[in-house]
């Protein structure tokens, strides 16, 4: 198998630094549904035969620190085969967490005043990300304020829900390649 | 001669397809690639039904709209037979206009929760393999104006990039020559040569 090293700098059929950070992003979301995030990540690898790429949760950890908004932020190469490896859990997951996606989506839409659902989405998403994100750096505040960070949680979530199918894995890894 | 019918279901949305299987070409009784009706129930919502012309249309207009939304592109799909548009973040207008002149355009608004249940719908059918669609190139369908916006990126990055390299080049070569050009050592060496 061929195996690519992704520069920050270079685009076209290579990674760029944005992609990981929107992955990352995507990533945080299913986390903030799922309380046991990291230990389901780590199951569905197991599950998808990731295991030579993804041997341990460790190891995803250390993947998901090429997100430069990270707070242990660590620039290595990361390979197009373990980003590929990122994408089809991220997938797999959105697969067994569409109904609450979908309700998370649904919560928003019908009322104008602030839903229960939305609200205890948004706070978990605030406190994951005072966790792990850099929260001196200008684009993570944007994403702290909770008056102005809907578009972004309301488009990040539907880019979930519709990447679900079989083809989700192809359309999903389009989506972040283009960003 | 029964038909067959097949249903796509995703939490809100269900997609019926009834027709039959083309035997001259061998196929299996349960295929249908003759698509005689298609039904999309959405709760709470009009039945939508329409001829097996009007199916890839549609399904094109909700695969590129929803595709606007998530790239951040102005959420707008205008056509002949179906028009799409954002109200706000939340929720989207979908006209549906009936090719006869008396009929009045049917119009739902749907929220994100049904967009999504309407896509994966398609999704299923797209990937089905007892359902033959005759599927068109989607960029036929795209409106003038959207398929230009969608090749613009492209175009500008791809006209003006070599100019800057160029220039950059240029620049780049003629202030590393300064450096190597020192004015104090040539005169130096005129004076060496005239007082010889």
């Amino acid at each position: 198998m061929e195996l690519r090293t992704i520069t920050v700098l270079t685009k076209g059929n290579r990674v760029s630094r944005k992609s990981i950070e929107k992955l990352d992003l995507l990533l945080l979301i299913l986390e903030t549904i799922d309380l046991n995030g990291i230990q389901s990540l780590y199951a569905l690898s197991n599950k998808l035969d990731l295991n030579d790429i993804l041997p341990n949760k460790i190891a995803i950890w250390k993947l998901r620190n090429n997100n430069p908004l990270r707070r242990s932020y660590m620039n290595h190469n990361i390979k197009s085969n373990e980003f590929d490896a990122l994408i089809k859990i991220t997938v797999e997951m959105s697969r067994y967490l569409y109904p609450y996606i979908r309700n998370i989506l649904q919560s928003k839409e019908n009322s104008e005043k602030s839903s229960e659902v939305w609200n205890d989405f948004n706070n978990r998403f605030t406190e994951l990300i005072y966790e792990r994100l850099n929260i001196n750096c200008m684009r993570v505040k944007k994403l702290l304020n909770k008056n102005r960070n809907d578009e972004m949680l309301v488009k990040s979530l539907l880019t979930l829900s519709l990447c679900i199918s079989n083809h989700g894995y192809l359309k999903l890894k389009t989506f972040l390649l283009n960003v | 001669m029964m038909q067959n019918s097949l249903l796509f279901h995703q939490s809100s949305a269900s997609l019926e397809i009834i027709g039959l299987p083309d035997f001259s070409n061998n196929e299996n009784k349960d295929q249908i690639s003759i698509i005689s009706q298609w039904k999309l129930t959405i709760i709470d919502k009009p039945l939508i039904e329409g001829k097996i012309e009007h199916l890839v249309p549609i399904m094109d207009a909700f695969y590129i709209y929803s595709n606007l939304l998530i790239n951040n592109e102005m959420p707008l799909y205008e056509s002949k037979l179906i028009d799409i548009k954002a109200d706000n973040l939340f929720i989207h207008n979908v006209v549906l206009k009936s090719s006869k002149s008396d009929v009045k355009p049917l119009i739902i608004k749907i929220g994100n929760s049904l967009l999504s249940d309407i896509v994966n719908c398609f999704e299923q059918l797209n990937e089905s393999p007892k359902v033959r669609l005759k599927k068109t190139r989607v960029l036929k369908n795209v409106p003038k104006n959207l398929r230009n916006r969608l090749h613009n990126k492209a175009k500008v990055f791809k006209t003006i990039l070599p100019p800057i390299i160029s220039i950059l080049t240029l620049i780049l070569f003629s202030t590393a020559l300064t450096y190597f050009y020192n004015p104090v050592e040539e005169n130096e060496n005129k004076e060496i040569i005239y007082s010889k």
